[in-house]
């Protein structure tokens, strides 16, 4: 097979090239490419890389060079030098890593996933894909989720608000419907606000002991501001309460959480305590039903999922390696004249 | 012979699922799952016939004409075992909850295992007191019961691990593999709703039947109280839940008591039961 990747990626640390190239449509990248008769070609264009995939007549791979000559003509600086060149199975090989996140920044990461599509979509409407882009894509993306749903490489949050919404799924399942109780207006909260307003929640309410500060958060996410003094009785509503005062007190206390327990018919609480000193009384999470996590809960449960990804990625080399051999041997097969069949039954759910 | 060889069948391929239900759930190997559904598929498929083959053997004897071969251990194990994985089939399968394979497929191999490996199968004439329509209805509308209790028992014990891996404050991969708390109380608490009123039902058919039979409605038999006390066990578990509003784990462990009184009334009263002993009917 005749295959060529260029790539500019976040291991060049000095970023010219990237910040010239991502400043350059990618659909003019195609069109240019093709006036210059080139006719498979589909470019990856992120914060983090460029990268551009062409496919040559069976019997001749693309110039390299050419490709750097139409796209320094583009980007109007000389990008030789900083590009790096794979080209057959070392080009599957990264394109697999690539989709399956493990050539990220942040391994395992699944936006990723998205972009490599959007870049293949963009190809296709061009029409710069014929069959071997168009299998070699349609690949990339099912390796990319397999990896992803077999191995832990992306199995786990990062952030504390991501770990905090993720364990509000655990309890709760979908957080559609669900609402929000936050206590104080800081950054944190606010963060945690937005991870969880994206998740749809239904509801959000904000208490803080200065009213304009709540007003002004809950004003940003659609939320409500409450009374300071009301939030005993939202505690009953809420299903998930994070806190983050100033206080140089506990703020809510077993009895209060308790009382409200009583009145909420068994729902589950989930608490989260990002406030130093603490906000919440530590024994509320022996009452049944109530789960308090604060963050150093958080945090230890964020450096786990670092260290789980980190041993995960030789189980993801693994899958995207026995990938690359068995598209290497259907590219060759192609040209036999007798083409291999993929296991069309292995898809992931 | 055939019955012999379709069960031992249909064991396996249940064995082979849980074992499939336990790759799945440590590996999240989308593959296994589905052959997890494959084999319960097999699986029904090769123990559905056996209860035809079942029939036509014990119609043999003219006495026992138009009644189900329910009365002896062989058949109401591999009732129980058939409408166990049927009941899985339905129930979580469609929710999307497959991952609870590895709950509930283990007591359905569990219980077509004791039938294939110690019950006898021998069929015999029915006792003139069992010849009544009742027998068609009451025991398996308790069994199919038994069934859907047996499901919200795996619910109850793969709600009881996610409740304690989530107090723990560590949660493991495991706790993001299993579906979440509230789904699974919600669904052992609706298993359970649903089931109480087919058990009291069934019990209250017996009593009929009894009534018609002896005069005698009650009779305090042990099968009959441990049955009494399940439903108890299952009744206080709704109460404590929906009247009381209480979560956590004293429920769960309600409704497992229930399961094990369960468990007592169709084993452990066996043995000294009268009129309800698997041997035809004294």
């Amino acid at each position: 097979m005749k295959l060529v990747c260029l790539s500019w990626s976040h291991r060049d640390h000095a970023c010219a090239a990237r910040e010239a190239l991502s400043s350059v449509p990618v659909e003019r990248v195609l069109l240019e490419l093709k006036a210059r008769g080139f006719t498979e070609a589909a470019v990856l264009s992120t914060c983090n890389r460029f990268e551009l995939y062409a496919a040559g007549s069976p019997d001749q791979a693309p110039r390299a060079a050419a490709l750097i000559d139409a796209l320094e003509e583009l980007a109007g600086i000389p990008l030789g030098e900083k590009a790096e060149v794979r080209d057959d199975g070392a080009a599957v090989d990264h394109l697999f890593s690539v989709a399956s996140g493990l050539d990220s920044l942040v391994v395992g990461e699944v936006e990723i996933l998205g972009q490599v599509k959007s870049g293949y979509e963009k190809a296709k409407i061009a029409g710069m894909t014929d069959k071997r882009l168009n299998v070699l894509f349609q690949r990339a993306l099912f390796v990319g989720k397999k990896v992803r749903t077999e191995t832990a490489l992306a199995a786990g949050s990062l952030s504390v608000p991501s770990v905090a919404v993720q364990l509000a799924e655990t309890i709760f399942g979908r957080l559609e419907g669900k609402s929000v109780l936050i206590f104080g207006a800081g950054a944190m909260a606010e963060l945690a606000a937005k991870h969880l307003a994206e998740r749809g929640v239904s509801k959000l309410a904000v208490a803080n002991r200065t009213w304009e500060r709540a007003y002004q958060l809950a004003a940003r996410y659609q939320g409500e501001a409450v009374k300071w003094e009301a939030f005993p009785a939202e505690l009953e509503r809420a299903d998930v309460v994070i806190s983050s005062t100033g206080a140089p007190n506990v703020v809510l206390t077993h009895s209060i959480v308790h009382a409200a327990v009583r009145r909420r018919g068994g729902r589950s609480l989930f608490l989260i305590d990002i406030a130093m000193p603490r906000d919440i009384e530590e024994s509320v999470h022996k009452i049944d039903g109530v789960y308090l996590y604060r963050l150093e809960d958080l945090e230890a449960i964020v450096a786990k999922n670092m260290a789980s990804r980190a041993q995960a990625v030789a189980a993801a080399r693994r899958i995207v390696d026995a990938k690359t051999s068995e598209f290497v041997a259907w590219a060759k097969s192609l040209s036999t004249g007798r083409e291999r069949s993929f296991k069309h039954s292995e898809n992931p759910q | 012979m055939v019955e012999s060889i379709l069960s031992w069948c249909a064991f396996l391929l249940y064995i082979a699922a849980c074992a499939a239900a336990f790759f799945y759930l440590l590996t999240k190997n989308a593959r296994a799952s589905r052959f997890m559904l494959t084999l319960i598929g097999c699986g029904l498929a090769a123990h559905l016939p056996t209860f035809g083959i079942r029939l036509a053997a014990f119609w043999a004897y003219p006495e026992n004409r138009w009644f189900l071969p329910v009365n002896n251990f062989f058949g109401a194990l591999s009732y129980m075992s058939f409408a166990l994985a049927a009941a899985f089939y339905t129930i979580e399968v469609r929710r999307r909850l497959g991952i609870l394979g590895a709950f509930v497929l283990p007591m359905v191999a569990l219980s077509l295992g004791l039938a294939v490996l110690l019950a006898d199968p021998a069929l015999a004439p029915l006792g003139p007191r069992l010849r009544s329509y009742w027998l068609n209805i009451h025991p398996m509308v308790l069994m199919t019961s038994y069934a859907a209790f047996t499901n919200a028992f795996g619910v109850a014990l793969a709600l009881l691990i996610q409740e304690r891996q989530i107090k723990s404050r560590k949660p493991s991969e495991l706790c993001y593999r299993l579906p979440s708390l509230d789904e699974l109380d919600a669904l052992n608490g609706s298993i359970i709703a649903v089931t109480l009123p087919i058990l009291v039902v069934g019990l209250v058919m017996g009593s009929v039947w009894a009534y018609q039979a002896s005069g005698r409605a009650w009779s305090w038999d042990p099968k009959e109280t441990m049955s009494l006390i399940t439903a108890a066990f299952y009744a206080e578990f709704l109460w404590l839940r929906y009247v009381c509003g209480k979560r956590g784990r004293i429920p769960v462990y309600v409704s497992m008591a229930g399961f094990a009184c369960m468990l007592l009334t169709f084993f452990g009263a066996e043995l000294c039961s009268g009129h309800h002993g698997f041997l035809g009917g004294k």
